[in-house]
Protein backbone atom coordinates (compact mmCIF):
# COMPACT_ATOMS: atom_id res chain seq x y z
CA UNK A 1 0.00 0.00 0.00
CA UNK A 2 1.06 3.63 -0.64
CA UNK A 3 -0.34 6.53 0.87
CA UNK A 4 0.81 9.93 0.43
CA UNK A 5 -0.86 12.74 2.66
CA UNK A 6 -0.50 16.47 2.38
CA UNK A 7 2.66 15.78 0.22
CA UNK A 8 4.91 19.03 -0.63
CA UNK A 9 8.34 18.80 -2.53
CA UNK A 10 10.47 21.54 -3.35
CA UNK A 11 14.09 21.79 -4.10
CA UNK A 12 16.09 24.89 -2.14
CA UNK A 13 13.75 28.02 -2.17
CA UNK A 14 12.23 27.45 -5.63
CA UNK A 15 8.79 26.38 -6.60
CA UNK A 16 7.02 23.37 -5.45
CA UNK A 17 7.26 20.43 -7.98
CA UNK A 18 4.57 18.81 -6.14
CA UNK A 19 2.30 20.21 -4.04
CA UNK A 20 -0.25 18.91 -1.68
CA UNK A 21 -0.48 15.96 -2.87
CA UNK A 22 -3.22 13.01 -1.69
CA UNK A 23 -3.62 9.63 -2.68
CA UNK A 24 -3.68 5.94 -1.87
CA UNK A 25 -2.82 2.97 -3.73
CA UNK A 26 -3.73 -0.89 -2.63
CA UNK A 27 -1.81 -3.44 -2.88
CA UNK A 28 -1.89 -4.97 -6.25
CA UNK A 29 -3.30 -1.97 -8.54
CA UNK A 30 -2.17 -1.26 -11.73
CA UNK A 31 -1.72 2.57 -11.97
CA UNK A 32 -0.67 5.32 -14.63
CA UNK A 33 0.92 8.55 -13.67
CA UNK A 34 0.47 10.24 -16.82
CA UNK A 35 0.87 14.33 -17.35
CA UNK A 36 3.24 16.58 -18.98
CA UNK A 37 7.13 16.72 -19.13
CA UNK A 38 7.87 18.82 -16.16
CA UNK A 39 4.73 18.53 -14.13
CA UNK A 40 6.50 16.23 -11.40
CA UNK A 41 5.56 12.49 -12.52
CA UNK A 42 9.22 11.51 -11.89
CA UNK A 43 9.88 13.20 -8.76
CA UNK A 44 6.74 11.51 -7.57
CA UNK A 45 7.94 7.98 -8.21
CA UNK A 46 11.51 9.05 -6.30
CA UNK A 47 9.31 9.90 -3.14
CA UNK A 48 7.62 6.48 -3.59
CA UNK A 49 11.12 4.86 -4.03
CA UNK A 50 12.41 6.47 -1.19
CA UNK A 51 15.36 8.08 -3.39
CA UNK A 52 14.43 11.85 -1.88
CA UNK A 53 12.72 13.21 0.79
CA UNK A 54 9.68 14.73 0.59
CA UNK A 55 9.91 18.78 1.63
CA UNK A 56 6.45 18.35 3.67
CA UNK A 57 3.71 15.90 4.46
CA UNK A 58 3.48 11.99 5.52
CA UNK A 59 4.51 9.26 3.00
CA UNK A 60 3.52 5.90 3.90
CA UNK A 61 5.15 2.79 2.04
CA UNK A 62 4.01 -0.79 2.89
CA UNK A 63 2.56 0.65 6.10
CA UNK A 64 6.11 2.42 6.95
CA UNK A 65 6.63 6.72 7.04
CA UNK A 66 9.07 6.77 4.45
CA UNK A 67 9.80 10.21 5.36
CA UNK A 68 10.50 9.84 8.68
CA UNK A 69 13.06 6.77 8.18
CA UNK A 70 16.49 7.15 9.12
CA UNK A 71 18.90 7.32 6.55
CA UNK A 72 20.32 3.74 7.72
CA UNK A 73 16.48 1.91 7.17
CA UNK A 74 16.14 3.29 3.51
CA UNK A 75 18.10 0.98 2.15
CA UNK A 76 15.89 -1.71 3.08
CA UNK A 77 12.99 0.34 1.75
CA UNK A 78 14.19 0.80 -1.51
CA UNK A 79 14.73 -3.20 -1.94
CA UNK A 80 10.96 -4.02 -1.45
CA UNK A 81 10.18 -1.15 -4.25
CA UNK A 82 11.60 -2.13 -7.49
CA UNK A 83 12.38 1.20 -9.53
CA UNK A 84 13.35 1.48 -13.29
CA UNK A 85 13.89 5.31 -14.20
CA UNK A 86 13.75 6.93 -17.58
CA UNK A 87 17.63 5.88 -18.04
CA UNK A 88 18.37 2.48 -17.41
CA UNK A 89 21.38 2.79 -15.64
CA UNK A 90 22.86 -0.22 -16.70
CA UNK A 91 26.47 -0.98 -16.13
CA UNK A 92 28.40 -1.59 -19.09
CA UNK A 93 31.71 -2.81 -17.48
CA UNK A 94 29.73 -6.23 -16.90
CA UNK A 95 27.47 -8.50 -18.90
CA UNK A 96 23.43 -8.76 -18.40
CA UNK A 97 23.04 -11.29 -16.03
CA UNK A 98 26.23 -9.41 -14.01
CA UNK A 99 23.74 -6.62 -13.49
CA UNK A 100 21.15 -8.57 -12.66
CA UNK A 101 23.01 -10.13 -9.96
CA UNK A 102 23.90 -6.88 -8.05
CA UNK A 103 20.77 -6.62 -6.03
CA UNK A 104 21.04 -10.03 -4.91
CA UNK A 105 24.24 -9.26 -3.77
CA UNK A 106 23.43 -6.39 -1.76
CA UNK A 107 20.32 -8.27 -0.32
CA UNK A 108 23.35 -10.68 0.42
CA UNK A 109 21.83 -13.83 -1.47
CA UNK A 110 24.91 -17.04 -2.17
CA UNK A 111 26.21 -16.77 -5.48
CA UNK A 112 24.34 -20.39 -6.70
CA UNK A 113 21.07 -19.33 -5.23
CA UNK A 114 21.83 -15.50 -6.92
CA UNK A 115 22.55 -17.43 -10.74
CA UNK A 116 19.38 -19.06 -10.68
CA UNK A 117 17.53 -16.45 -9.51
CA UNK A 118 19.06 -13.79 -11.79
CA UNK A 119 18.57 -16.43 -14.71
CA UNK A 120 14.70 -16.99 -14.12
CA UNK A 121 14.58 -12.88 -13.76
CA UNK A 122 15.87 -12.83 -16.99
CA UNK A 123 13.62 -15.55 -18.20
CA UNK A 124 10.27 -13.55 -17.23
CA UNK A 125 11.30 -10.29 -19.19
CA UNK A 126 12.42 -12.52 -22.34
CA UNK A 127 15.93 -12.10 -22.44
CA UNK A 128 16.56 -15.99 -21.97
CA UNK A 129 19.94 -16.89 -23.69
CA UNK A 130 21.01 -13.50 -23.71
CA UNK A 131 22.82 -13.52 -19.99
CA UNK A 132 26.11 -13.56 -21.54
CA UNK A 133 25.57 -10.04 -23.99
CA UNK A 134 27.29 -6.64 -22.88
CA UNK A 135 24.04 -4.35 -22.11
CA UNK A 136 25.33 -2.11 -25.30
CA UNK A 137 25.09 -5.06 -27.48
CA UNK A 138 20.99 -4.91 -26.75
CA UNK A 139 18.50 -3.13 -27.99
CA UNK A 140 17.05 -0.49 -26.46
CA UNK A 141 14.02 -2.72 -25.55
CA UNK A 142 16.23 -5.27 -24.48
CA UNK A 143 18.39 -3.17 -22.45
CA UNK A 144 15.02 -2.01 -20.79
CA UNK A 145 13.70 -5.21 -20.10
CA UNK A 146 17.35 -5.82 -18.57
CA UNK A 147 16.48 -2.98 -15.63
CA UNK A 148 13.20 -4.60 -15.27
CA UNK A 149 15.04 -8.12 -14.43
CA UNK A 150 16.86 -6.17 -12.43
CA UNK A 151 14.52 -4.07 -10.50
CA UNK A 152 12.14 -7.13 -9.92
CA UNK A 153 15.08 -9.88 -9.01
CA UNK A 154 14.35 -9.43 -5.15
CA UNK A 155 10.74 -9.88 -5.81
CA UNK A 156 9.77 -6.54 -4.80
CA UNK A 157 6.18 -6.10 -3.59
CA UNK A 158 5.94 -2.55 -5.50
CA UNK A 159 7.33 -1.55 -8.86
CA UNK A 160 7.64 1.74 -9.81
CA UNK A 161 9.04 2.82 -13.81
CA UNK A 162 9.38 6.42 -15.01
CA UNK A 163 8.57 6.34 -18.81
CA UNK A 164 9.64 2.92 -19.40
CA UNK A 165 8.53 3.22 -23.22
CA UNK A 166 9.98 6.36 -23.88
CA UNK A 167 12.00 5.52 -27.56
CA UNK A 168 11.11 2.40 -28.54
CA UNK A 169 9.09 1.38 -30.89
CA UNK A 170 5.46 0.41 -30.59
CA UNK A 171 6.06 -3.44 -30.44
CA UNK A 172 8.64 -3.13 -28.00
CA UNK A 173 6.74 -0.62 -26.13
CA UNK A 174 3.71 -3.69 -25.70
CA UNK A 175 6.03 -6.31 -24.80
CA UNK A 176 7.40 -4.04 -21.98
CA UNK A 177 4.18 -3.31 -20.74
CA UNK A 178 2.61 -6.90 -21.10
CA UNK A 179 6.02 -7.90 -18.57
CA UNK A 180 4.64 -5.53 -16.15
CA UNK A 181 1.31 -6.60 -16.36
CA UNK A 182 2.31 -9.92 -15.88
CA UNK A 183 4.26 -8.86 -13.02
CA UNK A 184 0.92 -6.79 -11.68
CA UNK A 185 -1.19 -10.04 -12.38
CA UNK A 186 0.99 -11.96 -9.09
CA UNK A 187 -0.13 -9.54 -6.98
CA UNK A 188 3.12 -6.71 -7.55
CA UNK A 189 1.95 -3.13 -7.08
CA UNK A 190 2.77 -1.04 -10.45
CA UNK A 191 3.40 2.36 -10.88
CA UNK A 192 3.93 3.74 -14.31
CA UNK A 193 4.50 7.12 -15.29
CA UNK A 194 3.68 7.52 -18.76
CA UNK A 195 2.40 10.15 -20.97
CA UNK A 196 1.71 7.76 -24.06
CA UNK A 197 -2.49 7.98 -24.15
CA UNK A 198 -2.30 4.97 -26.40
CA UNK A 199 -0.67 2.34 -23.99
CA UNK A 200 -2.83 4.02 -20.89
CA UNK A 201 -6.12 3.07 -22.38
CA UNK A 202 -4.73 0.07 -23.59
CA UNK A 203 -3.09 -1.19 -20.14
CA UNK A 204 -4.79 1.00 -17.27
CA UNK A 205 -6.70 0.25 -14.20
CA UNK A 206 -6.49 3.34 -12.63
CA UNK A 207 -4.86 7.10 -14.14
CA UNK A 208 -3.60 9.80 -12.20
CA UNK A 209 -3.03 12.78 -13.89
CA UNK A 210 -0.86 15.39 -12.37
CA UNK A 211 0.15 18.62 -13.73
CA UNK A 212 2.47 21.64 -12.54
CA UNK A 213 2.98 19.63 -9.25
CA UNK A 214 -0.73 19.11 -8.56
CA UNK A 215 -3.30 16.38 -8.92
CA UNK A 216 -5.74 17.94 -12.01
CA UNK A 217 -7.96 15.36 -11.87
CA UNK A 218 -9.67 13.29 -8.91
CA UNK A 219 -7.28 9.81 -8.11
CA UNK A 220 -9.04 6.39 -8.81
CA UNK A 221 -10.36 7.12 -11.94
CA UNK A 222 -10.42 4.36 -13.94
CA UNK B 1 24.65 -14.13 9.39
CA UNK B 2 25.05 -16.20 6.37
CA UNK B 3 23.64 -12.99 4.01
CA UNK B 4 26.36 -11.36 6.38
CA UNK B 5 29.15 -13.56 5.22
CA UNK B 6 27.93 -13.36 1.46
CA UNK B 7 28.01 -9.84 1.33
CA UNK B 8 31.53 -10.34 2.56
CA UNK B 9 32.85 -13.01 0.00
CA UNK B 10 31.04 -10.01 -2.67
CA UNK B 11 32.82 -7.86 -1.60
CA UNK B 12 36.04 -9.20 -1.07
CA UNK B 13 35.57 -10.74 -4.86
CA UNK B 14 35.07 -6.93 -6.04
CA UNK B 15 38.06 -5.88 -3.83
CA UNK B 16 40.11 -8.44 -5.95
CA UNK B 17 38.60 -7.78 -9.32
CA UNK B 18 39.10 -4.12 -9.24
CA UNK B 19 43.12 -4.67 -7.79
CA UNK B 20 43.53 -6.79 -11.21
CA UNK B 21 41.58 -5.11 -13.52
CA UNK B 22 44.06 -2.20 -13.55
CA UNK B 23 47.54 -4.14 -12.80
CA UNK B 24 49.72 -1.71 -13.76
CA UNK B 25 48.18 0.72 -11.72
CA UNK B 26 47.85 -1.29 -8.46
CA UNK B 27 51.58 -2.89 -8.75
CA UNK B 28 52.94 0.90 -9.15
CA UNK B 29 50.98 1.80 -5.91
CA UNK B 30 52.09 -1.46 -3.95
CA UNK B 31 55.42 -0.97 -5.19
CA UNK B 32 55.72 2.71 -3.55
CA UNK B 33 54.02 1.19 -0.45
CA UNK B 34 56.11 -1.41 -0.19
CA UNK B 35 59.54 0.60 -0.23
CA UNK B 36 58.37 2.55 1.72
CA UNK B 37 58.18 0.48 4.71
CA UNK B 38 61.36 -1.88 3.43
CA UNK B 39 63.10 1.41 4.74
CA UNK B 40 62.42 1.03 8.32
CA UNK B 41 62.73 -2.96 8.30
CA UNK B 42 65.83 -2.49 7.15
CA UNK B 43 66.84 -0.10 9.97
CA UNK B 44 64.73 -2.47 12.38
CA UNK B 45 66.99 -5.07 11.56
CA UNK B 46 70.39 -3.07 11.63
CA UNK B 47 69.50 -1.54 14.98
CA UNK B 48 68.39 -5.68 16.42
CA UNK B 49 71.77 -6.55 15.01
CA UNK B 50 73.98 -3.73 16.36
CA UNK B 51 72.03 -3.14 19.74
CA UNK B 52 73.25 -6.28 21.32
CA UNK B 53 76.74 -6.40 19.76
CA UNK B 54 77.52 -3.33 20.96
CA UNK B 55 76.15 -4.77 24.81
CA UNK B 56 78.75 -7.64 24.16
CA UNK B 57 81.59 -5.39 23.50
CA UNK B 58 83.80 -5.72 26.67
CA UNK B 59 84.11 -1.32 27.45
CA UNK B 60 86.65 -0.33 30.15
CA UNK B 61 86.64 3.03 29.71
CA UNK B 62 89.70 4.47 30.51
CA UNK B 63 91.34 8.18 31.04
CA UNK B 64 95.34 8.33 30.88
CA UNK B 65 96.60 11.48 32.51
CA UNK B 66 99.84 12.29 31.31
CA UNK B 67 101.95 14.10 33.00
CA UNK B 68 104.23 17.65 32.16
CA UNK B 69 107.77 16.23 31.31
CA UNK B 70 108.74 19.07 33.70
CA UNK B 71 106.77 17.56 36.73
CA UNK B 72 108.80 16.72 39.97
CA UNK B 73 109.21 12.81 40.83
CA UNK B 74 106.42 11.10 42.56
CA UNK B 75 104.12 13.43 41.58
CA UNK B 76 102.84 11.49 39.40
CA UNK B 77 101.61 9.14 42.66
CA UNK B 78 100.83 11.94 44.45
CA UNK B 79 98.14 12.84 41.80
CA UNK B 80 97.16 9.64 41.46
CA UNK B 81 96.24 9.09 45.07
CA UNK B 82 94.55 12.39 45.29
CA UNK B 83 92.15 11.28 42.21
CA UNK B 84 91.24 8.43 43.49
CA UNK B 85 90.57 9.62 47.22
CA UNK B 86 88.30 12.50 45.45
CA UNK B 87 86.29 10.55 42.57
CA UNK B 88 85.83 7.02 44.73
CA UNK B 89 82.76 6.65 43.68
CA UNK B 90 83.71 6.80 39.62
CA UNK B 91 86.89 5.62 39.64
CA UNK B 92 87.57 1.66 39.65
CA UNK B 93 91.19 1.65 39.77
CA UNK B 94 94.00 4.07 39.13
CA UNK B 95 97.80 2.82 37.96
CA UNK B 96 100.78 5.18 37.76
CA UNK B 97 102.96 4.30 35.10
CA UNK B 98 106.42 6.34 35.43
CA UNK B 99 108.43 7.49 32.49
CA UNK B 100 111.34 5.21 33.73
CA UNK B 101 108.64 2.32 33.79
CA UNK B 102 107.50 2.85 30.27
CA UNK B 103 110.80 3.25 28.57
CA UNK B 104 111.74 -0.18 29.94
CA UNK B 105 108.16 -1.07 28.50
CA UNK B 106 108.77 0.09 25.19
CA UNK B 107 112.21 -0.80 24.80
CA UNK B 108 110.89 -4.61 25.14
CA UNK B 109 109.16 -3.72 21.76
CA UNK B 110 112.13 -4.66 18.73
CA UNK B 111 110.60 -1.55 16.57
CA UNK B 112 110.83 0.72 19.32
CA UNK B 113 114.56 -0.13 21.01
CA UNK B 114 116.65 0.74 17.70
CA UNK B 115 115.16 4.43 18.05
CA UNK B 116 114.60 4.88 21.95
CA UNK B 117 118.25 3.92 21.71
CA UNK B 118 119.27 6.87 19.52
CA UNK B 119 117.57 9.76 21.67
CA UNK B 120 120.10 11.46 24.22
CA UNK B 121 117.11 10.93 26.90
CA UNK B 122 113.97 9.50 28.07
CA UNK B 123 111.19 11.59 26.06
CA UNK B 124 108.43 9.55 27.91
CA UNK B 125 106.16 11.65 29.92
CA UNK B 126 104.67 9.93 33.58
CA UNK B 127 101.25 8.47 33.29
CA UNK B 128 98.11 7.97 35.19
CA UNK B 129 95.95 5.31 33.85
CA UNK B 130 92.62 5.88 35.32
CA UNK B 131 89.32 3.07 35.30
CA UNK B 132 86.24 4.45 35.48
CA UNK B 133 83.17 2.19 37.32
CA UNK B 134 80.59 0.82 34.92
CA UNK B 135 77.56 2.66 34.71
CA UNK B 136 75.04 3.57 32.10
CA UNK B 137 76.38 7.54 32.47
CA UNK B 138 79.71 6.65 32.35
CA UNK B 139 80.45 8.51 28.56
CA UNK B 140 78.88 11.75 30.52
CA UNK B 141 80.81 10.87 33.50
CA UNK B 142 84.53 10.04 31.41
CA UNK B 143 83.38 13.19 29.59
CA UNK B 144 83.19 15.56 32.76
CA UNK B 145 86.12 14.15 35.18
CA UNK B 146 88.22 14.62 31.52
CA UNK B 147 87.70 18.21 31.57
CA UNK B 148 88.63 18.53 35.07
CA UNK B 149 91.56 17.00 35.31
CA UNK B 150 92.53 18.72 32.06
CA UNK B 151 93.01 21.99 34.03
CA UNK B 152 94.84 20.77 36.65
CA UNK B 153 98.70 22.24 36.12
CA UNK B 154 101.08 19.27 35.66
CA UNK B 155 98.66 17.41 33.58
CA UNK B 156 99.87 17.92 30.19
CA UNK B 157 97.60 15.27 27.63
CA UNK B 158 94.46 13.73 28.79
CA UNK B 159 93.82 10.91 26.64
CA UNK B 160 89.72 9.35 27.00
CA UNK B 161 89.96 5.86 25.59
CA UNK B 162 87.25 3.25 24.89
CA UNK B 163 84.45 5.71 24.82
CA UNK B 164 83.62 4.63 21.56
CA UNK B 165 81.31 2.15 22.43
CA UNK B 166 79.58 4.70 25.05
CA UNK B 167 79.21 6.95 21.64
CA UNK B 168 77.87 3.82 19.46
CA UNK B 169 75.32 3.13 22.16
CA UNK B 170 74.01 6.56 22.60
CA UNK B 171 74.00 6.56 18.10
CA UNK B 172 71.80 3.60 18.54
CA UNK B 173 69.32 4.78 21.13
CA UNK B 174 68.97 8.07 18.34
CA UNK B 175 68.79 5.71 15.59
CA UNK B 176 65.94 3.72 17.54
CA UNK B 177 64.27 7.46 17.96
CA UNK B 178 64.76 7.81 14.38
CA UNK B 179 63.06 4.61 13.61
CA UNK B 180 60.07 5.35 15.28
CA UNK B 181 60.03 8.89 13.10
CA UNK B 182 60.84 6.76 10.27
CA UNK B 183 58.29 4.51 11.06
CA UNK B 184 55.52 7.72 11.57
CA UNK B 185 56.18 8.98 8.08
CA UNK B 186 55.55 5.26 6.32
CA UNK B 187 52.19 5.46 8.11
CA UNK B 188 51.26 8.60 6.28
CA UNK B 189 52.77 7.18 3.07
CA UNK B 190 50.15 4.64 2.98
CA UNK B 191 47.51 6.34 4.37
CA UNK B 192 48.17 9.04 1.38
CA UNK B 193 48.65 6.32 -0.99
CA UNK B 194 45.86 4.10 -0.14
CA UNK B 195 43.52 7.32 0.07
CA UNK B 196 44.28 8.37 -3.27
CA UNK B 197 43.95 4.81 -4.99
CA UNK B 198 40.57 4.45 -3.18
CA UNK B 199 39.39 7.91 -3.95
CA UNK B 200 40.49 7.33 -7.91
CA UNK B 201 38.37 4.05 -7.55
CA UNK B 202 35.25 5.34 -6.33
CA UNK B 203 35.74 7.54 -9.06
CA UNK B 204 35.36 5.47 -11.26
CA UNK B 205 32.87 3.17 -10.09
CA UNK B 206 30.30 6.03 -9.27
CA UNK B 207 27.97 4.54 -11.42
CA UNK B 208 27.93 1.19 -9.88
CA UNK B 209 27.79 2.61 -6.48
CA UNK B 210 24.78 5.02 -7.36
CA UNK B 211 23.18 1.61 -8.97
CA UNK B 212 24.14 -0.04 -5.70
CA UNK B 213 21.96 2.64 -3.98
CA UNK B 214 19.36 2.44 -6.28
CA UNK B 215 18.67 -1.46 -5.55
CA UNK B 216 19.03 -1.31 -1.95
CA UNK B 217 22.81 -1.12 -0.96
CA UNK B 218 23.46 0.47 2.41
CA UNK B 219 26.32 2.67 3.02
CA UNK B 220 28.39 -0.62 4.48
CA UNK B 221 27.97 -2.45 1.23
CA UNK B 222 29.20 0.28 -0.73
CA UNK B 223 32.17 0.82 1.49
CA UNK B 224 32.88 -2.47 2.17
CA UNK B 225 34.86 -3.66 -1.27
CA UNK B 226 37.27 -0.39 -0.57
CA UNK B 227 37.74 -1.22 2.53
CA UNK B 228 39.21 -4.81 1.39
CA UNK B 229 41.15 -2.82 -1.21
CA UNK B 230 42.63 -0.89 0.93
CA UNK B 231 43.53 -3.68 3.38
CA UNK B 232 44.27 -5.68 0.61
CA UNK B 233 46.89 -3.50 -0.99
CA UNK B 234 48.83 -2.54 2.15
CA UNK B 235 48.49 -6.49 2.99
CA UNK B 236 50.13 -7.11 -0.25
CA UNK B 237 52.93 -4.38 0.37
CA UNK B 238 54.34 -5.78 3.30
CA UNK B 239 55.04 -9.13 2.22
CA UNK B 240 56.64 -7.58 -0.77
CA UNK B 241 58.13 -4.91 1.54
CA UNK B 242 59.94 -7.90 3.91
CA UNK B 243 60.98 -9.75 0.78
CA UNK B 244 62.43 -6.37 -0.69
CA UNK B 245 64.20 -5.90 2.91
CA UNK B 246 65.68 -9.53 2.77
CA UNK B 247 67.15 -9.00 -0.38
CA UNK B 248 69.00 -5.55 0.58
CA UNK B 249 70.34 -7.22 3.78
CA UNK B 250 72.38 -10.15 1.71
CA UNK B 251 74.67 -8.03 0.37
CA UNK B 252 75.36 -5.42 3.54
CA UNK B 253 76.02 -8.74 5.28
CA UNK B 254 78.67 -9.65 3.23
CA UNK B 255 80.06 -6.32 4.40
CA UNK B 256 79.28 -6.53 8.10
CA UNK B 257 81.01 -9.85 8.30
CA UNK B 258 84.33 -9.14 7.24
CA UNK B 259 84.15 -5.96 9.66
CA UNK B 260 83.04 -8.57 12.23
CA UNK B 261 85.81 -11.00 11.73
CA UNK B 262 88.76 -8.72 12.14
CA UNK B 263 87.14 -7.83 15.64
CA UNK B 264 86.98 -11.48 16.05
CA UNK B 265 83.16 -12.14 16.16
CA UNK B 266 80.58 -13.00 13.85
CA UNK B 267 77.36 -10.57 12.88
CA UNK B 268 74.72 -11.09 10.49
CA UNK B 269 71.71 -8.46 10.18
CA UNK B 270 68.22 -10.52 10.72
CA UNK B 271 65.11 -9.77 9.67
CA UNK B 272 62.86 -8.51 12.59
CA UNK B 273 61.31 -11.72 14.78
CA UNK B 274 57.88 -13.18 13.33
CA UNK B 275 55.96 -11.36 16.27
CA UNK B 276 57.29 -8.00 15.55
CA UNK B 277 56.91 -8.53 11.56
CA UNK B 278 53.33 -10.17 11.93
CA UNK B 279 52.07 -7.31 14.23
CA UNK B 280 53.30 -4.71 11.51
CA UNK B 281 52.00 -6.34 8.84
CA UNK B 282 48.55 -6.05 11.04
CA UNK B 283 49.18 -3.03 11.89
CA UNK B 284 49.70 -2.13 8.23
CA UNK B 285 46.79 -3.55 7.31
CA UNK B 286 44.34 -2.05 9.57
CA UNK B 287 46.04 1.49 8.42
CA UNK B 288 45.42 1.02 4.73
CA UNK B 289 41.62 -0.13 5.62
CA UNK B 290 40.73 2.82 7.81
CA UNK B 291 42.36 5.14 5.06
CA UNK B 292 40.21 3.56 2.59
CA UNK B 293 36.86 3.99 5.05
CA UNK B 294 37.97 7.71 5.04
CA UNK B 295 38.44 8.33 1.64
CA UNK B 296 35.27 6.13 0.36
CA UNK B 297 33.38 8.06 2.86
CA UNK B 298 34.61 11.51 1.64
CA UNK B 299 34.64 10.64 -1.76
CA UNK B 300 31.33 8.79 -2.23
CA UNK B 301 28.79 11.65 -0.81
CA UNK B 302 26.64 11.80 -4.02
Amino acid sequence: MIEFQHVFKSYGRGRNILADINFRIQPGEFVFVSGPSGAGKSTLLKLIGGLEPPSRGAILVNGHRSDRMPARARPYLRRAVGVILQDTHLLYDRNAIQNVLLPLAVAGHAPAQSQSRARAAMEKVGLSGKEDLNPVEMSGGEQQRLAIARAIVNRPSILIADEPTANLDEDSARRIMDVFKDFNRVGVTTLIASHDRSLMAAYANRTMRIDTGRFTDAPGVT
Amino acid sequence: MKRWLNQHRYAFSVALRRLWSQPFSSLCNILVISLSLAVPIVVAAVLDTARPVAMQIPVSAEVTLYLDRSAPSGAASRLGNELREKHADDIETVEVIDRERALTELRQRPAWSEALAALPDNPLPDAIVITLRQHPEIATTSSRLSEQWRSIGTVDTVQVDSTWVQRLQSLLDFLSIGLWLLALGVAIVVLATVFNTVRLQALTQREEIAVARLVGATESFVRRPFLYLGALTALLSCGLATVAAWLALQPLNSVIDRLASSYGTQVSLQLPDSVSLLLSVLVITILGALSARWSVTRNTAF
